[in-house]
């Protein structure tokens, strides 16, 4: 029974992302490299932002909210955004469109940042004989996560690699991908400073990752609508000849 | 048309709602909001053969849901452990469950916190009689029967009246905790109880010599005082027996060191020598004094003039008892409760003669003073007790903890001792004369008394338990030693008709489980989770057609090859 417990919670954490490999036109692109390269540098960021965790932040005895810490911790969030211009310039794609080359990224770098934060206490913990809610809770953390790791290398792909833009957008593109970077900050207000319990910050994050996606959706969409013939549209259709 | 149709489908629409709210209610109904694992101290119901019969709880191990008194009725309950606070503990019913040998997986009373050793402290006990009474009933019935599962005893604290509070809700809802229910499960991870291979049995004696003046030839008289130190009761690792016999160990303790004093000046020393018992095996016919005595020198034996045992003088109003076995026409047993009777008027409290004949060819011995008087060696048992007790009774049991004990009767009672037997030694007969009077520096030190009453009521001493060096035998052998001219320690091993098992106390973890409905609903509602996803994810990027499409391809190669 426990570990149908463990189960249930797997594909909860797990399961998105691999229906949105296989439901979006990722999966026939054969992207799969894509995403493991941007899982590696996600671990790459990951290992970094950890020894700079170490070296400037303070552990600090009760759980309260320190702004100068968080403020250090968003800092050193933005390593992060670092790792994402690296996986989303750097690394040599095949041919892929651009839309495509920000979802595989932002997948591959969801499902490394799931398992490296959340498969060591699923196989720990949700084992055991006691029931407690955390874990189903801690799926869809991983759900929202997924969704703001998408929306903030779409607007990471707006930012470097498109190279022209409505000029009004811009600012607002900026502003919406430093609110994305810093949402981890962003939520530990309410977690720390006003004391709310892990289901309430949980819906937090479910909805404003969801508003985080809308925006970010409608500014990809709103930049793509001049260049509509000259760039891949968003339906990505293969011939119905090449389906076997 | 239209019309009609819109609010039957708006109908249709709120009822889906519903269904999908009472989806919802059921999904949180089946598992409330968590806290965290419990985890408890439990201590077993003995386990013991006697003559081969076995007796007490058989089992150790323990894995089942639990319910409370307030199952439904007819409900299975072999393997749901129920927890029954004592408060509302019914001996019928449980005398009907064991004597009709109803299925169970496991019981487990809560008894009050006062009456813990390690956390009660010293509050008093509401309605002492009456719980009195209850746990004295209940260890009778327990220990005289052999449950075929496991039986513990917990105290109650905050972690697990939350816990019971939360099964009897459950189980008036009428959901008792099975597999498919959820509910608590309650887990003791032992292995199974083994026998204690040869137990033993550890006396200590202490020798107060006597003055020897030149002139005497033969041995000096010897006055002997012994009390039993073990105990015997349902629960072993909570038989502290403050009464029964921790009273009579403090008592032989206090006269020891009075008399320490006396004899420490040649001035003052009696003709008499003290020999001091703290015997073992007391419940189990005294075993042990029978040993102690059957070592003895047949010398020694010869001088002895006479002994008293203590047995329970803890707590007596006004009122002592005096128990022989040779009749009271006898003219030693005339001395001797003559002599307790006029220190006990002066005190201003009564001693009373119980005389009861022993049988050879009985095996039971229900005081200690018998095993004395089998080997023609006078002996009477002072006790509050007016009734012999049966086997395995007043031994020492649940109730028997400090809060029963009064510290001043067991002043009473070393006063009329000591000054009983001074005025032998000292050849004081009839003499009004108190030599441990108060506010002297012989008087009786009430805070000895009290603790040492302290240390033994959180001592639990039963005697298979007790290893050889056990760090409390020797801490009374040392203090015996402090007062006394020479400590022996004997061995015996304690055998015969008893047998006994170990695993006397063990952790409980209490878990709270989801159900495999539960657990089954989640299930669903994931995979219909991902399902919409998908569908969603396709009809967005691929568009609808395709998603169709997933559906259909067989049919569509079908159509092109043709």
């Amino acid at each position: 029974m426990t570990m149908f417990h463990f189960f249930n919670c797997a594909i909860l954490t797990f399961g998105p992302h691999a229906v949105y490999y296989s439901a979006t036109p990722l999966s026939e692109c054969d992207t799969l490299g894509t995403s493991v390269k941007a899982a590696l540098v996600y671990l790459g960021t990951a290992l970094v932002k950890l020894v700079c965790l170490a070296t400037f932040l303070q552990v600090s005895e009760n759980d309260g909210f320190d702004p100068y810490q968080e403020l250090l911790k968003a800092l050193i969030g933005f390593i992060d955004v670092a790792g994402l211009y690296f996986a989303l310039t750097q690394l040599t794609h095949r041919n892929i469109s651009q839309n495509h080359k920000f979802q595989a990224v932002g997948l591959g770098w969801a499902f490394a940042d799931s398992v490296l934060h959340r498969l060591a206490p699923l196989w720990v913990g949700a084992r055991g004989l006691e029931f407690t809610w955390d874990y189903i809770l801690q799926g869809l953390e991983a759900n929202a996560n997924l969704v703001l790791s998408i929306s903030l290398a779409a607007l990471g792909s707006l930012i470097w690699l498109r190279k022209n833009k409505p000029k009004t957008l811009i600012p607002i593109i900026y502003a919406c991908a430093g609110i994305v970077a810093t949402m981890p900050s962003i939520t530990s207000y309410p977690r720390r400073g006003l004391g709310w319990h892990f289901p309430k910050v949980v819906g937090f994050e479910l909805f404003t990752s969801l508003v985080m996606a809308f925006i970010s959706w409608q500014l990809f969409s709103a930049c793509q609508r001049p260049y509509a013939a000259l760039l891949s549209p968003m339906k990505f259709r293969l011939p119905s000849s090449f389906v076997v | 048309m239209a019309n009609s149709k819109k609010p039957g489908g708006l109908r249709e629409m709120l009822e889906s709602m519903y269904s999908v709210i009472a989806l919802l209610f059921i999904l949180v109904a089946c598992v409330e909001l968590c806290d965290a694992a419990a985890a408890v101290d439990v201590y077993r119901l003995i386990q013991y053969d006697m003559s081969g019969s076995p007796f007490g709880s058989r089992f150790a191990a323990l894995n089942h849901h639990a319910a409370s008194l307030h199952f439904p009725p007819g409900v299975d309950l072999s393997r749901t452990v129920l927890i029954i606070p004592l408060r509302e503990l019914n001996i019928t019913f449980v005398r009907e469950y064991i004597n009709q040998k109803k299925p169970l997986g496991g019981l487990l009373v809560l008894l009050p916190e006062v009456l813990s050793f390690k956390t009660g402290g010293n509050n008093q006990v509401h309605e002492k009689e009456k719980m009195k009474n209850l746990l004295a009933e209940l260890e009778r019935l327990l220990i005289h029967s052999n449950i075929p599962y496991p039986v513990y005893f917990a105290f109650e604290n905050d972690e697990i009246d939350t816990v019971l509070a939360d099964i009897k809700k459950n189980d008036l809802m009428g959901q008792p905790a099975t597999a498919t229910t959820g509910g608590y499960k309650f887990v003791i991870p032992t292995a199974e109880p083994k026998k204690v291979a040869s137990p033993t049995m550890t006396n200590i004696q202490g020798w107060l010599s006597g003055l020897k003046t030149d002139g005497d030839a033969n041995q000096l008289p010897t006055i002997a005082i012994v009390a039993s130190y073990d105990t015997f009761g349902a629960a072993p690792a909570l038989s502290v027996g403050s009464d029964s016999n921790g009273s009579g160990i403090v008592a032989l303790l206090e006269i020891s060191r009075l008399f320490s004093l006396l004899y420490s000046n040649p001035k003052t020393r009696g003709r008499y020598n003290l020999l001091f018992g703290l015997t073992s095996g007391g419940p189990y016919n005294y075993n042990g004094t029978q040993k102690w005595l059957r070592s003895f020198d047949q010398r020694l034996r010869e001088s002895i003039d006479y002994a008293i045992c203590l047995n329970s003088i803890g707590s007596w109003d006004n009122e002592l008892w005096i128990h022989v076995s040779k009749p009271p026409e006898n003219a030693y047993i005339k001395q001797i409760f003559e002599g307790l009777s006029n220190v006990a008027e002066e005190l201003d409290l009564k001693v009373g003669l119980k005389h009861k004949k022993i049988n050879i060819s009985n095996p039971r011995v229900a005081w200690e003073h018998e095993q004395f008087s089998r080997l023609r060696v006078t002996a009477a048992t002072l006790s509050e007790l007016s009734v012999t007790p049966e086997l395995l009774e007043s031994t020492g049991g649940l109730f028997d903890t400090r809060q029963y004990v009064n510290e001043t009767a067991i002043v009473r009672g070393v006063k009329l001792v000591a000054e009983s037997l001074a005025r032998h030694i000292y050849g004081h007969q009839g003499k009004n004369i108190q030599i441990f009077a108060d506010e002297s520096s012989l008087a009786v030190n009430p805070a000895y008394i009290r603790s040492w009453l302290d240390v033994l009521s959180q001592t639990p001493r039963v005697a298979p338990f007790l290893s050889k060096d056990d760090p409390f035998v020797m801490a009374l052998k040392k203090e015996l030693a402090g007062h006394v001219d020479e400590v022996n320690v004997q061995h015996e091993t304690l055998e015969g008709i008893f047998t006994f098992y170990d695993s006397t106390s063990a952790r409980l973890n209490i878990y709270q489980v989801a159900s495999v409905t539960f657990d089954l609903l989640l299930l669903l509602v994931l995979g219909s989770y991902l399902i919409v996803l998908f569908s969603f994810l396709v009809i967005t990027t691929r568009g609808l057609d395709d998603l169709i499409s997933l559906f259909r391809r067989p049919p569509s190669r079908k159509l092109k090859t043709a």
